[in-house]
């Protein structure tokens, strides 16, 4: 236990005293790495702000469900029940056939015609509203299990507006996902790099603590504690980076969308992105010297 | 202490750098490995210290034979050798007490232990007074003396240098020599490699000569 707490207690120092020896290369370094970690973070937060400024209408959809002249009350509410069940249902109303009547001429811009109030030719219904996740097929594949019940005469649909646009809106959400993996990808480069280069550097000194017999695990300690340090700055400078960008661009959009809704009024920086954003950074720093330095004494013995 | 049967060390197949080299060092010995630069010298040094294996043949030090060590106990057979190079190789930013203590901390000596050790081996090298500076201020025949120091710090059984005067002054390079000649006469077995004839002629050691890889010739050297 002693041995093992002076080894790390040696390890941490003499990570230090590299890293003070070279303090402005270094501090230089973390904020440029956390400028770059904060760019996918960023992007992630936008895109969530985004997402919470979409109305709930335009991605719920909704089906007048025509019931069955002869469907008797308990198979009605058998099929409320059914419906009810679904995870993606958001509402279910009964509508009677005369407030049915008033609402279709309505919407079809019609007033209810004298002669169709006496001899309302429609059957009870129910308003089923839902929103669904996925694409566009399951959606589909909802309104043809409504069409299929033998309990159902009709239905009137009328989707969402993402479903209406879901080939633009899946081609955009695509072309997003791509350019923010790729964001990804090229940060984690950047990090996994720099913590490389700093053991690529020190080649002379890893050859000097082998020959001194130094076990493997003495020779990557100071290393990678180097790079946790570098991996929890450069996270951090990200983090900070993210929150005063989106108290800036939060305070914008208040001004110009609390008048509309109070839920514009701030968008809180969501803690998933900034956990995400520092485990990023210290593990592609961690792994990146992990790596040289298995290399250098893979290549050394 | 040291033991070379038939060895023979060949890169990518081809290339030749020693062939059925057989020599054998006793506990306590010295002596000089001489040759042209190119000549082996080097691969046979990083034989001995397990940085390479041999294409044939056997290398054995205190009776153990390299080809069978990897890993930890070959990092703990290291831990037991001491090695001088051309270029003190200090670490600049440690301090010289730090770098003479290198040794002891990757070996797990206590922190109680430290100091005296460390304290011991610069006395010997007359650089206790440097102790605190760092190598950089040091001059080039100073920071061999910190090299020699680290090396013999943790008392090893054996002792490799690879061309330990090369950067020195005549003046300088005796005196490094003298305090070989005195770790010898406690008992520690020692290896120098140099192609520096003044050097080894200056001193009553035994000399192998290696040239194209092969061993030409093994045979005590005459007294100043």
């Amino acid at each position: 236990m002693n041995r093992w707490l002076s080894d790390h207690t040696q390890a941490v120092s003499d990570a230090w005293k590299r890293t003070s020896d070279r303090f402005t290369q270094f501090i230089v370094l973390v904020c440029l790495l956390g400028i770059l970690l904060a760019i996918p973070g960023w992007l992630a937060q936008i895109w969530i702000g985004m997402a919470s400024l979409v109305p709930e209408d335009a991605v719920r959809s909704e089906a007048i469900v025509f019931l069955k002249q002869d469907l008797d009350v308990e198979a009605r509410i058998d099929l409320e029940r059914s419906l009810s069940e679904m995870p993606s249902a958001d509402e279910i109303v009964f509508v009677p056939r005369s407030a049915a009547l008033e609402q279709l001429s309505s919407q079809d811009g019609l007033e209810p015609i004298a002669d169709l109030k006496t001899n309302n030719p429609l059957p009870d219904a129910l308003r089923l509203k839902f929103t669904i996740q996925g694409v566009q097929a399951d959606e589909n594949q909802i309104i043809e299990n409504l069409t299929s019940d033998q309990r159902v005469l009709s239905l009137r649909y009328y989707p969402s507006t993402r479903i209406q646009y879901a080939s633009l809106v899946e081609m955009l959400g695509l072309l997003g996902i791509g350019l923010f993996a790729l964001t990804i990808i090229g940060v984690l480069m950047a990090v996994f790099l720099v913590a490389a280069a700093d053991v690529v550097d020190d080649r002379r000194r890893i050859e000097l603590y082998t020959l001194l017999g130094a076990s493997r695990r003495f020779i990557r300690r100071p290393y990678l504690y180097r790079a946790t340090i570098l991996g929890v700055l450069a996270g951090l400078i990200a983090c900070l980076v993210i929150t005063l960008l989106n108290e800036v661009l939060s305070s914008l959009l208040a001004i110009n969308l609390k008048a509309l809704d109070a839920r514009f009024a701030n968008f809180p920086v969501d803690g998933r992105i900034l956990i995400g954003v520092a485990l990023i950074a210290v593990l592609a720093s961690w792994v990146g010297a992990e790596r040289a330095v298995s290399r250098r004494l893979k290549a050394l013995n | 202490m040291i033991e070379f049967e038939g060895v023979a060390k060949v890169y990518d197949g081809q290339r030749e750098a020693l062939s059925n080299v057989n020599f054998r060092l006793a506990p306590g010995e010295m002596a000089f490995l001489t040759g042209h630069s190119g000549a082996g010298k080097s691969t046979l040094l990083r034989l001995i210290l397990g940085f390479e294996t041999a294409s044939s043949g056997v290398v054995r030090v205190a009776g153990t034979d390299l080809s069978t060590l990897s890993g930890e106990k070959l990092a703990r057979y290291r831990r037991r050798v001491g090695v001088v190079f051309q270029d003190p190789n200090l670490e600049d930013d440690l301090s010289i007490y730090d770098n003479v203590a290198l040794p002891l901390r990757i070996s797990g000596f206590s922190e109680s232990e430290i100091p005296k050790r460390v304290n011991a081996a610069l006395s010997r090298v007359d650089l206790s007074n440097q102790a605190k500076a760092r190598p950089r201020v040091l001059s080039g025949g100073q920071q061999q003396r910190v090299g020699i120091a680290r090396a013999i710090v943790h008392r090893p059984a054996l002792l490799v240098a690879d061309e330990p005067t090369g950067n020195l002054d005549p003046e300088l390079s005796a005196r490094v020599m003298r305090m070989f000649t005195q770790f010898q006469q406690l008992g520690v077995t020692i290896l120098v490699a140099t192609h520096e004839r003044a050097v080894v002629e200056s001193l009553p050691f035994r000399r192998l000569v290696i040239e194209k890889g092969s061993l030409i010739s093994d045979g005590m050297g005459s007294n100043r």
